[in-house]
């Protein structure tokens, strides 16, 4: 570009590719290049506001380091190819496995990133293309246990409220999260309802910035959620504090549960978690006597062993306070990705079609075969860990990667890099070089958000179209232009749309949730909620206000279990990961930003002042964090924000990679690993040198 | 200086826009934001009555987001100064008028903007009605464009039209073709009695007067910097907005032959700001930032280098900030502490 002048040409509203809030940006356009966003003032969810992350979006698809044509490896390194070559490659590959072991050896994977267009092409090309459901995305190790929680105790696994509802409820709840970190906007909007004289509750292991701003922290022990939880739920029901009118009318398994929380005395609860009686009493006395408490949770409960009971323990805590149904109250799961409500909406999961219709029901299989015109396969699908384990038995031969990074986001990342080799054929789409792209066989490359049509749905289920602003680099294309191409070459003509709204419209005519939208209602509305159909023309802003989904809201008694791996003399110290509010993910597209790279280049381990002192280690020391699987080094930040005893790792980094140290023990309903406990040792590398 | 009475401000507006590429604020493809854009067939007419400023300041046109200052092939470096085409700013509210005044100073030596404020005419507007949020009479800003900072100005009449005052010969140059009758020297003083009437319905401000003193006598506690400091997220929202912040860094990154510096918008609020390499930070926590901040927008020693404060009361970073600590939720928690 010349940088003869710099007038504006013009600015392209649309919605910010990072986190599931889905703030509105303005992409501003000069010469053809975006150098700079504007926030938009008239968006409902972000009302003027950005994250650093939003405000560095410029950055993120800056075309420097983009992939811009077809790349094939050959002897260990890339050359650039033509479509029509590296689509031969890939189509005889998958061929010959299909024909030699069946489509079920082959895998693919979307993205949370991409639209739902790409989203649903992608399951469409497993599904019909390929025949197979090993279809998975990164759903799986952060809200996998949201979807199949909710989905048994209220019938739906998505947040029940809006972001709107903030400024009406009298009392937060935030749960294993901060949300000023991770959904900056949102997180802004519960400083603002705390300023506005709403009270404050959080519920996290970490001094977190909401903890310090909040009326009561409970600091519970890493891994004690639903010990804590039963421990409310008996002080509840000790006192008659419970919502009866609303157990006896909308729940049902009420005694059951109160037999099961009756284990949970305060001294036994106060035991296991750390947190004094007092403090438990106080939480149960603020949440059931609130007239509108709105829970927020995130990784904290999701990402254990326990993942899927800890959602069934929070379900359990609002149906038993009556704070669900009513505008201000719910449980609010915070979707990390811009589209990972979408991607799961999309049926990119190997159980479920899009809106969530059953694979094992033989209605809607037929549904979908009759109106995809393919028979469609019945066989369960491999979840994400599952088909990197069947990689390494040889019975999963080649994969297809749509934009995630594995390598760098999955837990025991040895272990996910041996699987990548042992396939026959790896196919990568991406924009840039990932650490998973450097290890495919044939990389495609894709168009960013900014330059192709389509649909994220954020996380209070609000589907927001997106917008081009300056076409793709090179020979990119959309996702879902790519998997067409390549079905095609399959022998399926299914998926030859002419453009992304194509797509829409059969996912409208396919998912009774998003039946009653279309592009030009969406571009009128700023989005459309979910459920949004006949019966709800506008879009529904409230789930479960009369009925739930699954009609009573069930109450299921769980019980508390630790982390699989707990501190010992040879690893005495625990270990969680967290992210920053200046990164996303693997850091592809933030790490470009010279200014979000600058605050912590090298990644980053937060130990308390305690632990510090016993090993020696003062601000900045290099330090080496080792656990059974893998060991990592980094720079120490001292800080008591995180507790003595415990250390934690923003998971961002590729040079320092916390998932070298995490622990691959799953949750046993949805194999969501269990990335915010295992246990390490921490050792002072200056103190060896001297 | 010259005056005129003008019956339709777009007439003006139409007949610079023949002479010079011109940007006005409106929403693009229609929506219910307002931006810098350049002026098409579809931009609407120029707004009047309550007045409400751009989303963003004008301050990208001469101090962009991001600009590369050099290239470098391994060999030679190449000079990457901008050769702007000459173009006009129609619509600049005093509060930005005051910024780019601010800027001015600040880039003085700095010949990539100056390349391209040289290549600017300004033509800015009064504001009849105080816009929500906005002080500028408190921090002498506003609400009328003042003398000098614009090369036409624009001030709508109380009984009908508008009076047209040319500021610089290029302004007036500018007029030449247009159809104008002169204006009477009463309607300078008429101007004058109707910023009076404007500033009086401008809501009272005495939490940001207080404030600016509470600075100065270095009155506000740490723990109170401390507290506000838990509410910044480091977003850099307020800096991307203010239109007088002018910190940036340079980048050095790879091009098509060799390499390539890139200046780009920078924020105190960030940790790495002034961090140094040995790890030291002056500005070790966000309270220290925060106050860092505050103190660069109303110190009177940089009142002193400036000529006014470093803010111009648009309250911008009141609009914009997610952790509620703009210039009014600043300035009313410093000026209630004891």
């Amino acid at each position: 570009m010349d940088a003869a002048t710099h007038n504006i040409s013009r600015i392209i509203n649309t919605i910010c590719p990072f986190c599931g809030v889905g703030c509105g940006i303005g992409l501003r356009v000069e010469q053809e290049k975006i150098t700079g966003v504007e926030p938009l003032v008239s968006h409902p969810v972000s009302q003027g506001k950005l994250c650093a992350k939003g405000w560095s979006t410029a950055y993120a698809v800056d075309p420097i380091d983009r992939i811009t044509t077809p790349l094939i490896k050959e002897n260990g390194t890339f050359r650039p190819a033509s479509w029509d070559e590296a689509y031969r490659v890939i189509t005889e590959a998958f061929s010959t496995t299909i024909a030699q072991q069946g489509a079920d050896a082959l895998g693919v994977i979307a993205c949370a990133r991409a639209t739902n267009e790409d989203c649903y092409a992608a399951q469409k090309f497993a599904r019909a293309a390929l025949g197979t459901n090993n279809i998975d995305h990164c759903a799986r190790i952060c809200h996998s246990p949201s979807v199949a929680g909710l989905r048994q105790t209220l019938g739906s696994g998505a947040m029940t409220n809006s972001i709107n509802d903030i400024e009406k409820a009298d009392l937060i709840v935030v749960f294993g999260c901060d949300p000023t970190e991770n959904h900056s906007v949102l997180g802004g909007r519960i400083i603002g309802a705390k300023m506005a004289g709403a009270r404050l509750l959080v519920i996290d292991p970490r001094k977190t910035r909401l903890a310090q701003m909040a009326d009561l922290h409970l600091q519970l022990q890493l891994g004690t959620n639903i010990a804590l939880i039963n421990g409310l739920l008996q002080i509840i029901f000790a006192n008659g504090w419970e919502a009866t009118e609303f157990l006896n009318s909308r729940c049902e398994n009420e005694a059951a549960l109160r037999a099961r929380v009756a284990e949970y005395p305060p001294e036994r609860v106060a035991a296991i978690t750390g947190v004094p009686e007092e403090k438990l009493i106080a939480a149960a006395r603020i949440y059931t006597e609130a007239e509108r408490a709105l829970l927020t949770y995130g990784m904290g409960i999701t990402q254990y062993t326990t993942g899927t009971n800890n959602v069934i323990s929070i379900s359990n805590l609002a149906l038993v306070a009556g704070q669900i149904g009513r505008e201000g109250t719910g449980i609010n799961p915070l979707r990390g990705q811009n589209n990972v409500q979408g991607a799961c909406d999309m049926g990119a999961l190997p159980n479920v079609f899009p809106g969530y219709q059953e694979v094992a029901e033989p209605a809607s299989r037929a549904r979908f075969a009759t109106h995809w015109q393919r028979p469609l396969p019945e066989r369960k699908g491999l979840t994400s860990l599952g088909m990197t384990k069947e990689a390494l038995n040889g019975n999963l031969r080649c994969m297809l990667i749509m934009g995630e990074d594995p390598v760098v986001t999955d837990p025991d990342q040895h272990h996910v890099q041996r699987a990548l080799e042992a396939l026959d054929l790896l196919v990568v789409i991406e924009l840039v070089m990932t650490e998973t792209a450097a290890m495919a066989d044939v990389i495609l490359p894709a168009a960013a958000f900014s330059e192709k049509e389509g649909t994220f749905t954020n996380c209070e289920r609000r589907v927001q179209r997106i917008a081009p602003a300056i076409p793709a680099p090179g020979e990119a294309k959309p996702d879902w232009q790519i998997l067409g191409e390549l079905a095609g070459r399959l022998g399926y003509h299914g998926m030859a749309w002419p453009n992304a709204e194509a797509i829409f419209n059969e996912i409208a005519t396919l998912s009774p949730l998003y039946q009653g939208m279309s592009y030009p209602r969406l571009a009128k509305n700023h989005g459309l909620q979910w459920p949004c159909n006949e019966q709800a023309p506008n879009g529904t802003s409230l789930l479960h206000s009369k009925a739930f989904s699954r009609g009573k809201g069930r109450l299921i008694p769980v019980s508390h279990a630790g982390p699989a791996e707990m501190p010992d003399e040879a690893y005495p110290l625990f270990f969680t990961t967290t992210r920053l509010h200046f990164h996303y993910g693997c850091g592809s597209m933030t790490r470009k930003s010279p200014l979000l790279e600058r605050e912590t280049p090298n990644g980053v381990l937060f130990i308390n002042p305690a632990d510090a002192q016993a090993l020696a280690i003062k601000p900045q020391t290099k330090v080496r964090i080792s656990s059974r699987r893998g060991e990592v080094e980094t720079r120490a930040v001292i800080t008591d924000e995180v507790p003595p005893g415990t250390v934690a790792m923003p998971y961002h980094f590729k040079e320092a990679p916390s998932n070298r140290l995490t622990n691959t023990a799953q949750d046993p309903v949805t194999k969501m690993p269990e990335l915010k406990a295992c246990a390490v040792r921490v050792t002072n590398l200056e103190a060896e040198c001297k | 200086m010259k005056r005129f009475l003008l019956d339709r401000i777009d007439r003006l507006r139409d007949h610079l826009a023949s002479q010079r590429p011109l940007f006005t604020p409106q929403g693009n493809d229609g929506s219910a934001e307002l931006n810098w854009l350049p002026l098409t067939r579809e931009t609407p007419p120029t707004a009047t009555g309550r007045p409400r400023l751009p989303t963003c300041p004008a301050k990208q046109f001469f101090f962009p987001e991001r600009e590369i200052l050099f290239r470098f092939d391994g060999n030679d470096f190449k000079e990457t100064l901008p050769k702007p085409t000459p173009q006009i700013l129609f619509g600049v509210r005093s509060c930005d008028l005051c910024a780019i005044a601010y800027q001015d100073r600040f880039f003085q030596q700095d010949p990539y903007y100056q390349a391209r404020r040289r290549a600017t005419l300004l033509v800015g507007i009064d504001c009849q009605i105080p816009c929500d949020g906005g002080f500028c009479p408190t921090v002498d800003a506003g609400p009328f464009v003042r003398d000098g900072m614009a090369d036409l100005v624009c001030h709508q009449q109380q009984d009908e039209g508008w009076l047209l005052m040319a500021q610089s010969a290029e302004g007036e140059a500018l007029l030449r073709g247009l159809d104008l009758k002169a204006a009477e020297t009463s309607r300078i003083d008429q101007r004058t009695r109707a910023q009076q009437q404007v500033i009086a319905r401008f809501p009272p401000a005495t939490h940001i007067e207080t404030g600016i003193q509470r600075i100065n006598r270095a009155e506000v506690p740490a723990g109170q910097w401390q507290a506000l400091g838990l509410q910044c997220l480091a977003c850099s929202g307020c800096t991307s907005l203010c239109p007088t912040c002018s910190c940036f860094t340079s980048y050095d990154r790879p091009a098509a032959d060799g390499f390539e510096r890139e200046r780009c918008w920078d924020s105190c609020l960030y940790d790495a700001f002034q961090r140094e390499a040995s790890g030291h930070n002056p500005s070790a926590t966000a309270g220290q930032r925060v106050e860092r901040f505050w103190f660069h927008k109303f110190s009177d020693e940089y009142a002193k280098t400036f000529g006014r404060y470093g803010c111009t009361g648009c309250g911008r970073c009141e609009k914009t900030c997610p952790g509620v600590i703009g210039v009014h939720s600043v300035m009313k928690s410093i000026s209630a502490a004891p």
